[in-house]
């Protein structure tokens, strides 16, 4: 057993990490509930090749696996990058095999967003492509996007009308049920780094702030909270890597992995969110500061692709069904 | 990344399943859902399995040959921890032996303490057990009031243990003393090996919540020990406490093992109750199941983590403390949802019954002992804060302070 990631893994995280916090941060995040455009946005995400992850390489991808493109996605969610590394892992499933779609995808010259019927879509503002699973066949055409007044700007949140459809592959459930899968391990990959940003920076704040005549972070219920929060980030680091190798390598285990990351994923980062402003106290409750925006992403991602007790629900319908034996 | 056997482990796996194949007249087997009974009623059966197995190999597989062990490798270690959970052989007589006080001799001990101790050790000729709490000092143990007097060749030692597991079929301990109480606290402790058989060590088992004596008081009365039998310098007690206490946190936990009854036990159970609920109670259990195989997942794959950076060179460091704390927080969760699918049956039966209701109701009545022994998740959230985040300690007037200044001991 070798539980951990490979040297390429952890230079693609260090160089993603320095790309994200070039291109983008919890201020541009900010930024974008005022309207300001997504950073690093679309263009950005494709030219340094991150759309195309686990696009095949003989359709100009990189034909990784999900746990190199979920590396990157850490990263991604440790700046509240924009738009999704989400979307690119889900719509690369859906497209295996449809050459120009996929190069589309990876060069960015479609922008795609994967529609859940008239549940608000991830990306979708300022998709052009749409994919959807229409009487069991994939579907893919253009659509009318309604936007309300976003949460958190950076998931591109929509309700899509589809128009101009035509289909892709048909009788596709099976096909469409694996690339959700993927999208809750993306997801969850992404939550991981913004929880585990949210934690960096309580207790950084724990260390500076005194009262009572010492640092916040001596004290047992401040240290404890703290404590707790990054026990879940290693945990959910751990199921991270576990569903998205096995996406690729035991796909088997996908459904269990999945639905656990997803439910673990939005319950540490919902934890890890309000310790956060929690620690800051007064000035963690301000615009200014940057806490809200991981509470924004927080209390956005727990709802989307299913909640919490719709993943527990799956875990313990695969686990009475012998998941586990 | 991969969670399979290498061809070389592949050919280990099967060589441990072959020799328990053999040898499997000469050990204990548990029955399906069964769990390790109190060692005191099967002592000599369980010394018995352990001393074939250590004879086939199958005991102390990452220790260093000269230490008696095998010399293989921790993934091999791991293995055959896994052929044997999966062959029902209980835990092992001698585990904190093995996982504690032989790991504290290796590190800590003299030649001749190695050569008299590990091979019998292993073998369970000698069954060890931990002589660290005392009843005023639990979390704070370096507030110890076990004395320790130098006479001549000898030490001799006065005081008390508490909640010492196995002390009532042990042969020898690791036992903590105070050696020098002009001392700061934790500069004035000093570690030896006991003879449990000696004049003046008196062991009273105590009786848990559950019912069930797994722990003990243990008095010492002028109990002279040999200076010989010192592990480490005078003085130097804590650092080789340390030793014991970061394994205790490895190999309680840190594997990411369930603690008390399984995922699995719980999977069997609600396969079985869940169908015969009302559909509205069917939702309300699949959630508590959900959540609790979600926990242990999270534990399970965490400690994967830590026995891969352990099997690549790394130390248990502070992270292991995680372990521990999740590995509790998830058992509390398996052990809920178990009780609960007990029905009415849930009120009855308490530590009694080899049925479902018996063993889900000791395991509940166990689980909060484990939430305390070996660090409490209080210390543990302490240590994971102020060793892995770096926040800093509370404050700790009496650290500094001679140990027998007015406010230390009490």
């Amino acid at each position: 057993m070798n539980f951990d990631l490979d040297q390429d893994q952890v230079d693609a995280a260090a160089g993603a990490r320095q790309f994200f916090a070039g291109e983008a941060s919890p201020a541009q995040a900010r930024a974008a509930l005022a309207g300001s455009p997504l950073a690093p946005g679309r263009g950005a995400l494709a030219d340094i090749g991150f759309t195309g992850i686990t696009v095949a390489a003989s359709d100009g991808g990189a034909g990784g696996s999900l746990l190199d493109l979920a590396v990157v996605a850490e990263q991604a969610g440790a700046v509240l990058a924009g738009p999704s590394l989400v979307t690119a892992a889900r719509a690369a499933v859906l497209l295996a095999g449809h050459p120009e779609l996929s190069a589309a995808l990876a060069d960015g010259s479609r922008s795609f967003a994967v529609v859940d019927g008239e549940r608000p879509a991830l990306d979708a503002v300022d998709a052009d492509t749409f994919l959807a699973l229409v009487d069991g066949d994939l579907v893919v055409g253009g659509g009318q996007v309604a936007v309300g007044q976003p949460m958190d700007a950076t998931r591109g949140l929509g309700v899509v009308t589809l128009s101009d459809t035509r289909v892709l592959t048909p009788e596709a459930a099976a096909l469409w049920a694996r690339a959700r899968d993927v999208a809750l391990v993306v997801l969850a990959a992404e939550d991981l780094g913004t929880a585990g940003r949210a934690v960096e920076v309580g207790v950084a704040y724990a260390k500076e702030r005194h009262a009572f005549g010492r640092a916040i972070g001596s004290y047992q219920a401040v240290k404890h909270s703290l404590v707790d929060a990054w026990v879940g980030v290693e945990q959910l680091r751990s199921l991270v890597w576990w569903s998205a190798w096995a996406a690729d390598r035991a796909p088997d285990e996908l459904p269990l992995a999945a639905a656990a990351v997803a439910a673990f994923a939005a319950e540490t980062l919902e934890r890890a969110a309000e310790t956060c402003i929690q620690v800051h106290g007064g000035i963690g409750f301000t615009w200014e500061h940057d806490a809200h925006l991981y509470w924004r992403r927080a209390k956005v991602d727990r709802l989307l692709l299913g909640d919490a007790t719709e993943h527990h629900d799956v875990v313990a319908g695969l686990v009475l069904a012998g998941a586990l034996s | 990344m991969d969670f399979d056997d290498t061809p070389d482990e592949a050919a280990y796996r099967t060589r441990v399943r072959d020799l328990l194949a053999e040898h499997a007249a000469d050990l204990v087997h548990l029955d399906a859902g069964e769990e390790a009974t109190n060692a005191a009623e099967q002592e000599q059966a369980l010394r018995r399995t352990q001393q074939v197995l250590a004879d086939a190999g199958l005991v102390g597989v990452a220790w260093a040959a000269e230490h008696g062990g095998q010399a293989g490798t921790l993934a091999q270690q791991a293995i055959v921890g896994q052929e044997l959970a999966r062959a029902r052989v209980p835990a092992l007589i001698n585990h904190i032996g093995l996982g504690m006080c032989g790991p504290t001799v290796v590190a800590h001990g003299t030649r001749e303490q190695h050569e008299r101790y590990l091979t019998r050790l292993l073998r369970a000729d000698d069954v060890w057990c931990q002589l660290f709490s005392e009843p005023a000092s639990g979390s704070d143990l370096a507030a110890l009031r076990t004395t320790a007097v130098r006479d001549g060749e000898d030490w001799v030692v006065n005081g008390q243990k508490v909640w010492t597991t196995l002390a009532h079929v042990a042969d020898f301990g690791i036992l903590l003393t105070r050696t020098d109480p002009e001392r700061p606290k934790h500069g004035g402790l000093t570690m030896f090996v006991v003879d449990m058989h000696a004049p003046g060590v008196t062991v009273r088992p105590l009786r848990q919540m559950g019912g069930q004596s797994d722990f003990n008081e243990v008095f010492f009365d002028d109990v002279r020990i040999p200076d010989s039998e010192r592990l480490g310098e005078p003085g130097e007690g804590w650092r080789v406490a340390l030793t014991t206490l970061l394994n205790e946190r490895v190999a309680v936990g840190g594997g990411g093992n369930d603690l008390g009854l399984s995922i699995e036990s719980l999977a069997r159970l609600a396969a079985e109750k869940v169908p015969a609920l009302s559909v509205d109670r069917q939702v309300l259990a699949r959630q508590a199941v959900g959540r609790a195989a979600v926990a242990a997942l999270a534990n399970r794959y965490t400690g994967y983590r830590r026995l891969t950076a352990i099997s690549q060179g790394g130390l248990p460091g502070p992270e292991a403390s995680a372990g521990k704390l999740s590995a509790t927080a998830a058992a509390r969760l398996v052990s809920d949802a178990g009780v609960r699918l007990l029905g009415d049956d849930a009120v009855f039966a308490v530590g009694t019954g080899d049925d479902d209701a018996g063993r889900w109701q000791r395991n509940q009545a166990w689980l909060p002992g484990i939430a305390i022994a070996g660090g409490t998740d209080e210390v543990l959230r302490n240590i994971i804060g102020e060793r892995v985040l770096g926040l800093p300690p509370e404050p700790r007037e009496d650290k500094h302070r001679p140990f027998n200044a007015a406010g230390s001991a009490r």
